[in-house]
Order: structure tokens, then sequence, then C-alpha cells
């Protein structure tokens, strides 16, 4: 049932997508003809994950299914403990299912070991994390450039400059982590978030660390450039108005995932904006 | 995406030479980088010296003769030998060896009188210069008339090459310089510098007196086989005064005088390396656990498990390299350090470097990075992604397993490679492994009690004795390397300090400072009234004739092994003996100072029998308590000597206890005037002068030239001055000891930097005052450092006891100022170390803290 809500959205939001993919001149040959499943980018189904204690099994997540198209925006939300976390780490394949299956740009994850997720990651995954993790030994800019460089970009030098220009921190491109506030250390991580133009970008509570103000700030910055770059966007968040500005949320409880509300009004307005820029 | 090409260098170089490049800068390597750096520069610098040492004596020039065998008496050598020498062809070159004074002017010295033959040398060579500018050229014969001289003689008597020394009452003009003797192993701890002379030259000298201290040496060289021959003809009749070397006897003598410091060198060194290389463990653990997050966050980003291994291969395999290379050649400046401290005593070849300290010290450091790296890497490389979002495993104590191994095995291949020596590497590491468990179960017991007393003691001080107990496994590691480290410093100053003192004692303060030797009958009056005119403080005057104990109770001696013997020309050939086995009493092993006495010396005390009467005209002899002892002679047993060819025999009348450590003149022996009546001898004499006397005495005895004084004042002041260049050695070791010690300490208190940064932001968002947690950190380290110091201190006491009696072959002491020493100097080095470490911890902000460590 859950699923048939699903593609019932999605029809409607590949016309978005597609637009919104002309705009920055990205085309893709496929975009230009209505499929109505090629844009799938993570597919999960029946997932469950379950860990063993020492006197019993603790059921994390009841099995779950879920499918996000290409340049989605979905908000996971939920009480704490309730999995959401657990989750974020099995669809961006730092974690594996119990039993189930999760399938990321086709590639089948819950098949995969350790090595060829990272290379999965690598190609097409970015992260922004609650504790900006950011590497203290490195500069602003290397830091950027790091994603860049495991996947083998060039120039990955003048992207991450470019990158740091658009987040606004273009000068402090030689400063450490220690030396940058909380916000601009998020910023940091953002800006290496978006450096490989990954196809899904996974954020966990990333403003959950911050003060309200930079945390919206942050949070506008971090949906103009995946607007920009056309990346999907799966956010864990407690904060009911971060999780408004996605175009679909799902919420978790107690390890059940439930589709919550899912934005329909926004083509005719996308298409508008869209115009002024 | 992905299929682009690189242009350059691949990620994980690049990546790798920035991580290194930055945290090289920002200083986080440091601890890592100077504990490989120290345990390669101890090794090396160590290592270096004692080659250094070890080559100066073992050098192709110290290993010769001079010949192919050489026969060393107190005396001339049988006619008999030389007959047979020369039935068997046997090239022959004779040398005689007198300590004396020579004189230049005003100036005087002690020197090495070397009279040769014109044959001398038999083999090897002999240099000199006639001039300093000249290249040395072989000295084919010394003319009558003339010496020739070590470079330091010129300088220490101001005189140049041409100038005149007298020696004995003979003037000779110097020749020139040596630059070569092929017999140098002889000189190699001799009184002072040698003056060679034609062996016809030294009667003229009058220097060879009855009862003088002369050595003579003759030297065989020839075909093999008969070399042999003579040997074999030879040898059955060398009584135990009489002493045949080969070459290899000659080198085992002078290692065998090395071995007891090179022991303590080497033990000291040891000890080092082990805490180098415990630092290093410590601080590559910490390298581990510091990098995990950023391998959790490269694994997250999609880098590869081999993109790591390859990226912390090469990043450790660097600083391992970089630490390697400047570990050398701070080595090398610490060797030169050392090597200055002993040049004046021994002639170094700095050239002749080998290759083995940089071997050992390359090897030190490759087994460093890798067996204590390897485990801690291992972890690290396989830290999971999913770290970045469970967290990181901190502080987790090491789990015993196979990798615990590993770190051994290393410990027990570095001590091998350094000692070379089995048992002391194991023994150290068996040593090591069981007085750790022992310091773990103590120190947790200490601790256990010092919290219900510190409950009692204040907020900061339970709060500290809390902490302590609560990281009671992690300090139990760290409380074992603080309190090897104090123990091994305590340890160190302890002997040093104790081998100084001993030394010292033996010249006390108001005890004669000269000795006048070789005096004949004639100038005894001359002498005596001088002294009284000056009002000299002296013992008097003591006839003195060389002998030997042949017989006790009839039945002949044979040398034994004795280690009292400090004359080195005697005990060289006591291999030889011991493979014989003869059959016979214990005998002295050496020829005696003898003298007679109608009055009982002072310092010296009748434990036994009666001191004689003066008139008592039954011949007799008195005898030294510890040596009766050693050769079981009872009162009334008869004592043979042979003196010369004289044989006489008395029987002991009283034994007698002698305080060896007063600078009185003291003898084994000492007969009634009738047991020697008709023995030719020299005097000798003690007298205290004072320094505004000198001169006086000095001017008068110029008139004695055939008389040798001994300044014990300047002796002393040259031992002191050689005592100072040779702890510089030593103090070198402790350096880097202590160097060693602080690292450990240092690693130790940043491993635990993360957990106290937790910790601290907790009990700030409690509202604890800063005060309280400065000074619960403060009272942590104290208490830390003091159980440290408390339990070193008794490790100290134990190791030195062993150390003094079973190694120094010393008498064993208790030191308990050291022990205040110890915990006080444990409690505020380590008191000191943490505060600093901690320092900026305590003045972050709640706020900072709190943020940092979310
Ligand atoms: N390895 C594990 N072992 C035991 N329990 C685990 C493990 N991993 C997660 N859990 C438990 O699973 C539940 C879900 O955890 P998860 O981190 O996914 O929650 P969350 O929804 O992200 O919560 P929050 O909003 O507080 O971050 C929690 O109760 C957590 O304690
Ligand atoms: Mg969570």
């Amino acid at each position: 049932m859950v699923c048939l809500d699903m593609l019932l959205a999605n029809d409607e939001e590949e016309v978005v997508v597609n637009v919104i993919k002309l705009k920055n001149i990205k085309i893709k040959m496929g975009c230009l003809f209505m499929k109505s499943d090629s844009e799938i980018i993570l597919k999960i189904s029946a997932l469950t994950k379950s860990v063993q204690l020492e006197d019993k099994t603790l059921e994390l997540l009841q099995p779950i299914d879920l499918t996000v198209n290409s340049g989605e925006t979905l908000a996971i939300v939920g009480s704490s403990g309730s999995g959401k976390t657990t989750l974020l780490s099995i669809l961006a394949g730092l974690d594996l299912p119990t039993s189930g299956e999760v399938y990321l740009k086709n590639h089948p994850l819950h098949q995969f070991n350790e090595e060829q997720r990272s290379q999965v990651r690598a190609n097409h995954v970015g992260f922004i994390f609650q504790q900006f993790l950011l590497i203290s030994s490195l500069t602003a800019l290397e830091n950027v450039m790091l994603p860049a460089e495991l996947a083998n970009l060039p120039d990955a030098k003048e992207l991450g400059l470019a990158l740091l220009e658009q987040v606004g921190l273009a000068e402090r491109a030689e400063h450490y982590p220690s030396q940058l506030s909380g916000g601009e250390q998020q910023r940091v991580a953002i800006a290496r978030a978006f450096i490989t133009k990954p196809d899904v970008l996974f954020a966990d509570e990333p403003t959950g660390n911050l003060d309200t103000k930079t945390g919206i700030h942050i949070a506008d910055l971090l949906f103009e450039l995946n607007e920009k770059l056309d990346t999907t966007l799966i956010l864990v968040t407690h904060d009911p108005k971060l999780a408004m500005r996605c175009q679909r949320q799902v919420e978790m409880d107690s390890g059940v995932l439930q589709e919550k509300y899912t934005q329909t009004k926004s083509t005719n307005e996308f298409i508008a904006d869209m115009k002024v820029g | 995406m992905s299929e682009l090409t690189v242009k350059s260098s691949p990620a994980w170089f690049k990546q790798s030479l920035r991580l290194l490049h930055h945290e090289f800068r920002r200083g986080e390597l440091t601890i890592i980088f100077l504990a490989i750096v120290l345990a390669v520069g101890t090794v090396f610098s160590l290592t270096g010296f004692t080659e250094q040492i070890k080559q100066a004596i073992m050098s192709n020039s110290a290993n010769t003769i001079a010949a192919d065998r050489v026969f060393g008496a107190n005396r001339k050598i049988p006619v008999e030998f030389l007959e047979k020498s020369e039935d068997l062809s046997l090239k022959l070159a004779s040398k005689i060896l007198i300590d004396s004074m020579v004189f230049a002017g005003d100036n005087m010295l002690l020197s090495e009188l070397d009279a040769v033959s014109d044959s001398y040398p038999l083999r090897g060579k002999f240099m000199g210069k006639t001039s300093l500018s000249q290249t040395p050229v072989s000295i084919e014969t010394i003319k009558r008339g003339t010496a020739w001289v070590e470079e330091s003689v010129l300088a220490r008597l101001d005189v140049k090459i041409g100038g005149t020394v007298e020696v004995g009452v003979l003037p000779l003009t110097i020749a020139g310089v040596i630059t070569e003797i092929p017999d140098r192993s002889y000189r190699m701890f001799v009184a002072g510098p040698a003056i060679f002379l034609n062996i016809e030259d030294i009667a003229d000298t009058d220097l060879i007196q009855p009862g003088s201290r002369v050595y003579y040496q003759y030297l065989f060289a020839g075909e093999q086989d008969n070399v042999e021959t003579f040997e074999k003809w030879l040898k059955p009749q060398l009584n135990d005064t009489q002493n045949w070397y080969d070459a290899k006897s000659a080198q085992s003598r002078l290692s065998n005088v090395l071995d007891r410091s090179e022991k303590f060198l080497s033990l000291a060194s040891m000890l080092g390396i082990v805490l180098a290389a415990v630092a290093v463990a410590v601080a590559s653990r910490r390298y581990g656990q510091r990098h995990q997050p950023m391998v959790a966050v490269f694994k997250a980003l999609g880098a590869s498990k081999s993109h790591v291994q390859k990226l912390y291969m090469l990043h450790w395999g660097l600083l391992s390299l970089i630490s390697i290379c400047v570990g050398l050649v701070v080595g090398y400046l610490l060797m030169l350090v050392g090597v200055s401290a002993i040049e004046n005593y021994l002639s170094l070849d700095e050239s002749q470097l080998s290759f083995n300290p940089f071997f050992t010290a390359i090897i030190t450091g490759v087994l460093c990075a890798v067996a204590f790296a390897i485990h801690p890497i291992t972890e690290l490389i396989s830290t999971k992604p999913l770290d970045v979002i469970r967290g990181f495993s901190q502080n987790v104590l090491p789990k015993f397993g196979w990798h615990q191994l590993i770190p051994l095995l290393a410990l027990f291949a570095l001590l091998m490679l350094f000692s070379r020596d089995l048992m002391m590497s194991l023994s150290l590491l068996l040593g090591g492994i069981l007085v750790s468990v022992i310091l773990l179960f103590l120190g947790r017991l200490i601790m256990g009690a010092g919290r219900t007393a510190g409950s009692k003691a204040g907020k900061s001080w339970h709060l500290a004795l809390a902490n302590l107990k609560r990281r009671a496994n992690e300090n139990s590691v760290q409380l074992v390397s603080f309190t090897i480290a104090i123990q091994l410093l305590l340890l160190i100053t302890v002997m040093k300090s104790s081998i100084i003192e001993e030394w010292q004692s033996q010249f006390p303060e108001n005890t004669p400072n000269h000795y006048l030797l070789n005096i004949t009958a004639d100038e005894v009056q001359p002498l005596k009234a001088f002294a009284e005119e000056l009002n000299i403080d002296n013992q008097g005057f003591y006839s003195i004739f060389l002998g030997r104990l042949s017989a006790i109770n009839n039945e002949k001696t044979i040398s034994i092994e004795d280690d009292s013997a400090n004359n080195e020309r005697d005990t060289a050939d006591k291999d030889e003996n011991k493979e014989e086995k003869p059959k016979g009493r214990k005998g002295a092993g050496r020829e005696l100072s003898l003298t007679w006495q109608s009055q009982l010396p002072i310092e010296n005390e009748i434990v036994e029998g009666k001191w004689w009467q003066e008139h008592d005209d039954t011949p007799q002899v008195s005898m030294e308590s510890g040596m009766a002892e050693r050769l079981e002679v009872k009162l009334g047993d008869k004592l043979t000597f042979t003196i010369g060819s004289d044989e006489f025999t008395v029987p002991v009348t009283s034994i007698r206890d002698v305080n060896w450590k007063s600078r009185q003149l003291n003898f084994i022996m000492i007969f009634n005037q009738t047991a020697i009546k008709n023995i030719e001898s020299t005097s000798i004499s003690a007298w205290m002068v004072p320094d505004e006397k000198k001169k006086q005495v000095y001017r008068f005895l110029s008139d004695y030239p055939t008389i040798s004084i001994m300044d014990f004042g300047s002796i002393m002041k040259q031992l002191m001055n050689m005592i100072d260049q040779v702890s510089i050695a030593i103090e070198l070791i402790l350096v880097l000891v202590i160097l060693a010690g602080s690292l450990v300490l240092v690693a130790q208190v940043q491993a635990s930097m993360e957990e106290r940064e937790r910790e601290l932001a907790i009990l700030r968002t409690l509202g604890a005052k800063g005060s309280l947690l400065r000074n619960s950190v403060l009272f942590e380290f104290i208490a830390l450092g003091g159980v440290a110091g408390l339990m070193a201190s008794i490790a100290m006491e134990i190791a030195v006891y062993f150390l003094q009696t079973q190694v120094f072959e010393m008498t064993a002491s208790f030191h308990f100022s050291y022990w205040l020493v110890g915990i006080g100097a444990g409690a505020a080095f380590v008191g000191i170390m943490g505060m600093l470490s901690c320092w900026r911890l305590l003045n972050l902000s709640s706020v900072t803290l709190i943020r940092r460590t979310m």
C-alpha cells in the first residue's frame, strides 16, 4: 500500500526533476523521455535490522519498503531511538541489513562486501554528519577535496575552492577545522558532501549541533546546493521546520516506517522559481 | 564519474604526504617521532661508543705484542730459557719497564719508561718522527743517550724535540716523537706517557735498585714450529710470578679490565632502550586511536581498504624513516660527546667507525616502528566506516593475545641485538615482565588503600584518588612505566655515586699525600733529617723488597685465580694455569712487597698471636688477616719465602687486621729484623707534605734523582678528572634514560587526553569549580608519581643490592635518603609533567570543552 502511494507521487515529480536537470544543463538522454522507473535511485524492500544482545535479539527495524527517486528530497523524522540513524547507515551502505534488499543506483548493497560498498559510496554518495567529522589535521580545503580525490576526479583543488566559495568560506581555505566555528565547520562539511556531485546525499541531523539561526542558514545552503546540483537528499532530523522543506517525509516509530507527507503543489512553483532564476 | 584517469600521483599518495606534513607541523607526531629518534639515537650512540673503545683496544696495533710470545716477570729471565730459545734459533728482544718520575727543568712527570734492546720490535711497526710536521718513519734503533717520547710528554714537560729529559740520574736528548707502539696493548692503563730509551742506558739511570718495581719482558719470535716447541718446553716450568703471553691472552687481559665498566654501560643502556621502546609502544597505540575517526571518515566517504592501507603504510613508513634518519644524526652527535670525554685516555680513531652502529640502530628503528605499531595500525586500518555514526572505542585496554607477543619478541630481539648476550637479555625481559606484574598488583593495592584515605582528605584529593582508582587499569600501565623510569634513574644515580664514593673513600684528608720510593740505604739518614727539620709528618721508613711466598708448611704454593691482584701484568696467564690444574697450596699468586718492622705500624691491629719483642732473635712473620684467611694460614704455620735466589722459612706469630682504606703504607707480610738480615732492599716512606712546603721538598729531592716521588694530590686530581670525564659517558646514558622516561610519561598522558577531556566536560557541566578540577588533576598526578616513586625506591634498593653484590663486587649498602628523592621527585615530576600536558585542557572554557567532546 505504501508502495502504491509512492509510485503515484513519483510520476508527478519526475517532471520537476527533469526540468531542474535541464536548468543545470546537465543533459541525460534518458530524462528527455518519460520513464516511470529508470530514475529510481534508492530502493529497499523487506529490510530488517536486528542486533543480538547477550540474552535477547533486539529488532531495530521492522520490515521496511521504500523507494526514492532521483532528485527527491526526503526527510526521515521520528522520536529518539526509533531507528532513524540505523536506517540511514544501511541506506548509505555503511551497515548491512539483517535481511531484505537495498539497491542504490541499482547496486545491490546488501550483497556487497565492505570494499564494494566503499566503491559505491565514493562514486555515488555524499555525507553530512551531526558532528561535522572533519579531519582535524587537514585544512578546510583539503577536507573538501577528500571525496573528489577518493573518486579520482581531476581538478580536485579547483572544485574544492569553487565549492568553498559557494559556501562563503573561500578565505578560510587554509584554516584547520579547530580554527572554525561550528557553523563554519558544517559549511565545510556541506562543501565536502557536494564536491563529487553525488547522486544521493545523506545528512543525519545536519543542524542538530547548531543554534537555530545558524541552523537555518546551513539548511538554506544545503537546499540551495542540492537544487543547483540536482542531488537526491535524504535527511534525518528532529526539526519539523527542516523536515517541511523536504518534498516528502517519512516517519520512523519503533523501527516501523510510515509515509507521512508528500508535497504535491510544488510543480508549478518550482517552474516559476526557475524562470526567476 | 569514476573512470577518469589520474593526472599524476595517486590520491592516497598525495593525501598521505599531506597528512604527514600537517601533522608534523601541528606537533601531533612529535611524541612518536621523538620516541623513535630516542630509541635509534640511544642504540647508535652507545653501540658506536663502545665500539670505539673496543676498537682502540683491539685494533691491529694493540693486538700485537711486538713478538710471537712474550715472557714477563719482575725478575730477569732464567738463563736456561734464553739458551733454549737460542737452540731453537728464536729471535730475542728485551724490554724493561719502570714507572718513574722524569724531570725537565722544574717540571716533572710520572711516566712509563720502556728500555728496549736494538732488536725491538720483532713484529709490528714502531714508528716515530723527528719533527712534528714530518710523516712518521720506522724507528730502527734508539741511540744511546737519546729518548723517544709520546707526544704528550713534550707539552707536559714543556720541552721540544732536541731538548733534555732527566731519567733517574741520566740526562737524555729527545730524538723524536713516537707515533705508533707495536705492543700498545700494554700501554692502555699505565701511570703516564711512554718514554723509550736504549736498554743499555738503563743501568746509568740508577733506577734499578733492590726492591724497585721493575718489569722485565723478553720478546720471542721465529718459525711457528719452533715457537710452539719452545712454548711447550717452557710453560710447565713457569712459576706463579712469571707470565707468558701470546697475542690472544694479551687481548683477553684487556677486555677483562674493560668488562666491568662495559657491563654497567650496557645494562644502563639496555634499560634506556627498553624505556624508549615502551615510549614507542605507547605512542603508537595513541597514534592508532587518534587516527581512528579519520579512517572512519575516509571509509565513509568511500575510501577502499587498500587505499587506507597504502595511505597509512606510506604515512607510517615515512614517519619512521624520518625519525630513524634524525635518530642516526642525534646518535652520532651523542657518540661524539661520549668519545670526546674519554679521548684523553684512549687514542680513538673515529674514521674507523664501522657499519655496525648504523646497522644496529637502523634495525632498532625498524623493529620499533614495525613491531610496536603493527597491531595498532592493523586495528586502525580495519576501523569500520559505521564508527562515524556509532562512535569510537577509546582507550580499550589491550586484550591479551598473539599481538602482545610481537612487541615482547621485538624487545627481546632488540636486547639481543644490542647486547649479544642471551642470558642478560632473557633475564632482563623475564625479570621485566615479572616486575611489571608485581608492580601492577602492588599499584592497585596502594591506589585502593589511597582511596579510603583520600576520602578523608578533602574534596580535591577525594576526586583525584577516585579518578586514580577508576582509571586503575590504565593507571597501572602508567604506573609501571613511571616506576621503571624512576627506578632506573635512581639506580643509575645510586650506582654512580656509590662507585665514586668508593673511589673517594680511598683518599681521605690529612693522610700522607706523597710516597717516596726507591730510597737507598745511604739516603735514609739525610731524608730523615730533612723531614724532621721541616717538621714533616711521616710514617717512618720501611725497607722494602719483593718476594714470593713459595711454600706453606713445606707444601709448595701454586697460583690460583686471584681477584685481588690489581697488577694486570701478573694475572695474564691464569687461563693456562687453570687448564693444567696443578696440585698444591693456594698461593698469593704474585710477588709481595715485604718489609720488616720492630713496632706494630699504626692502623694495624693484632687479632691473633702477639707482636714480637724488640730484641727477639727468632725469625718470625706477622700476616694480614684477609690473606691469612684466603690462604688458610693459621698461627704457627711455617711460611717459606723466595727472594731472588734466597729462600728462608719463618713461623707466623701474629695475624693483623689492616685498615686498607687508609693511605698508610700497608703490608701483608711484616718480618722482624732477624728474619731478613742479609737481604738487600730499598726503603719507602709516606709523607704528609703541606702545599706550602711542596717546593722545598721537591728542590731537596731533586738532589736524589733516583728516588721516585708519587704525589697523591696530583694523582688524585688526575683521577678525579678522569672520573669526571668517564662519568660524562655515564651521565649521557642517564640523560637518555630520563628523556625516555619523560617521553613515556607524556605519551601516557596524551593517550588519556580524550578521556580526561570528556570527564572534565562532564564535571564542568555539573558545576565543578575550576580550582577543584585543577587540584584534582594535579593531585591525581602527584599521587601517581608518588606511588611510582615509592615502588621505584623499593625496586631500586633490590636491584642495587644485586648489582653491588653480584656484578660489581662491592659491599652492599642501603640508601634511604634516595627513597625520599625517589618519592619526592616522582611526585613532583609526574605532577608537573601531567599539569603541563593538561594545562590547555584545564583552561578551556566549559562551553568549548562541552562542544569539543560532544
Ligand atoms: N549496535 C547496537 N547495539 C544495540 N543497540 C543498538 C545498536 N545500534 C542501535 N541500537 C539501538 O537501536 C535504537 C535505534 O538507534 P538509532 O541510533 O537508529 O536511533 P535514532 O532514531 O537515530 O535516535 P536519535 O534521534 O536519538 O539519534 C536505539 O535504541 C539504539 O540504542
Ligand atoms: Mg540518530
